[in-house]
């Protein structure tokens, strides 16, 4: 599902990733940790085509770095459900607009959007919360809003930056509950998290990052 | 309602000032770009009637036979766009003289025998009458045996041409000025819009929106600018018409031979909608997702 092959990315003179090797099945779910500034974000912007590989290649399904072009970028961001460290979220529409939003640019029909938006609300336990913006929401609730927008279009990948980033460990298991319910459907999940907690006894793979390489992989 | 729709229509309505200016700045351009092109149309229209009241005449020598009269209204009639060629006698010149003198039929009183010689206004056809053909024309005729003057008004012809061609030009010059700030003005709210709603297009894009569906809103609310733009335009020019135009037809004489293009006042929302959507797709340029 996910292959990188011999990736590495450079900043001017730094060195975000380097030489990275590793593939994702299908269905799997996954863990990237490292400390802040090993390269975690940067091997999820390399999966969602924000980043390019300067070296090697990164395939996502169908998709590969080394023959991207203008068109086939939006579809591949189409597959994947995205969960941003920064949100993402638009303040001026509401929870259930920023939610069909991720349905709209896939071209749903609107008398679909709603059923959808509201089941993927449902599930992170916000359908309370279709009518109010997003800054009038805590922390753990827009982070919840945005994982309904990941998930809401179906997509075939989940990735997500720091999950649960500020969240006390209440929400952030029921965030990580959310993740469980949408791997059991078959879809592939990159979480990328310096949370030990959150892979602990999970028996998921976990690729530590450590000065912009695969310092190690284990099991959870 | 279309999702693109209804974005548009929430954009236009929460940036409602800076949109209500930008109309205002265009419906005041577009009616400048009428305006000027209103007066290269009278122009236009009072140059297509001039060929009408336009003709040359030629003056024949004295004492020419009947056939040799004949020969030279058929070489005439030849040489080239002529029209029509009416003959005047020269008594009949001297009676249209006289009657065209009334009161003062004295001067030509005393007259032992007439002075005036026989002649030929030669009317053109309308392409004809051009300072370079008339000129071209009036020499041929002179160069005819039998025929003693040409006359026609060169001086006046050459001025009309030329105020004709500097009102072209000048017109041309400040309708292209006015076209290009019209589509500027689009462009830049446009780009205003665009850059205030930077960070959603952003989002957009990382949700994986095509091109088409980040440009369309935009695109439409550009169109709406701008059509909106020309109804106002359409809508002062007619208050206009009905208030002052209309008016001064009725009452000042030269007015009434200025004609008021209304189809192209009915032109001007469409005239809007298109430059407001050239000028948002020229400020949304290239959308690059590398």
């Amino acid at each position: 599902m996910i292959t990188f092959e011999g990736v590495s990315k450079y900043y001017d003179t730094t060195t975000a990733l380097r030489n990275i090797t590793l593939s994702v099945g299908r269905g799997e779910t996954i863990f990237v940790t490292g400390p802040s500034g090993a390269g975690k974000s940067t091997l999820l912007k390399l999966i969602y085509a924000a980043e390019f590989p300067d070296t090697g290649r990164v395939t996502v399904d169908e998709w590969q770095s080394d023959r991207r072009n203008g068109s086939n970028i939006p579809s591949l961001r189409r597959n994947i459900g995205i969960v941003f460290q920064d949100f993402r979220l638009l303040g001026n529409r509401n929870v259930y607009d920023n939610v069909a939003l991720a349905l709209r640019v896939r071209k749903v029909p609107e008398r679909e959007v709603k059923a959808h938006v509201l089941d993927a609300l449902k599930m992170v336990n916000l359908r309370h919360k279709t009518d109010s913006f997003p800054p009038a929401l805590s922390g753990g609730e827009q982070q919840r809003v945005v994982i309904a927008r990941a998930v809401v279009g179906d997509p075939i990948i989940v990735l997500a930056d720091e999950p649960t980033g500020n969240l006390d460990p209440d929400t952030a298991a029921g965030i990580m509950r959310i993740f469980k319910e949408i791997n059991a459907r078959g879809t592939t999940i990159v979480i990328a998290t310096h949370n030990r907690e959150l892979f602990r006894d999970t028996g998921k793979r976990v690729f530590r990052l450590d000065n912009a390489a695969v310092a190690s992989e284990e099991r959870g | 309602m279309p999702y693109p729709l209804k974005i548009a229509l929430q954009s236009l309505w929460r940036e409602k000032w800076i949109n209500l200016l930008s109309m205002l700045t265009i419906a005041m351009g577009l009616l400048v770009i009428s305006l000027v092109f209103s007066s290269l149309y009278n122009v236009g229209l009072f140059t297509r009637t001039l060929p009408e009241k336009f003709f040359i005449v030629a003056y024949l020598k004295d004492g020419l036979a009947e056939n040799e009269i004949q020969k030279i209204v058929a070489s005439i009639k030849a040489s080239g766009p002529v029209e029509k060629v009416t003959y005047i006698s020269k008594d009949e010149a001297l009676r249209e003289l006289k009657q065209s003198l009334k009161d003062a039929e004295y001067i030509v009183g005393g007259l032992d025998e007439n002075p005036l010689n026989t002649l030929f206004p030669v009317s053109l056809k309308r392409e004809a009458v051009g300072p370079e053909k008339v000129k071209e024309l009036a020499g041929s005729l002179r160069k005819m045996n039998g025929i003693d003057d040409v006359q026609y008004g060169e001086k006046f012809l050459l001025s009309i041409d030329s105020v004709r061609t500097g009102m072209e030009t000048i017109g041309l010059i400040l309708m292209t000025v006015m076209i290009s700030g019209v589509i500027f003005i689009c462009y830049s709210t446009v780009k205003i819009l665009f850059y205030r709603r930077k960070e959603e297009i952003e989002t957009l894009k990382l949700l994986g929106a095509t091109k088409t569906f980040i440009r369309t809103p935009f695109v439409i609310e550009g169109s709406v600018i701008g059509m909106a733009g020309g109804i106002l335009s359409f809508a002062i020019a007619l208050a206009f018409y009905f208030s002052v135009f209309s008016k001064l037809s009725a009452t000042v004489p030269l007015m009434k031979t200025v004609v008021f293009p209304f189809d192209m006042f009915l032109l001007l929302p469409a005239v809007g909608l298109f430059l407001g959507v050239t000028g948002s797709l020229i400020a949304l340029g290239r959308i690059r997702f590398e």
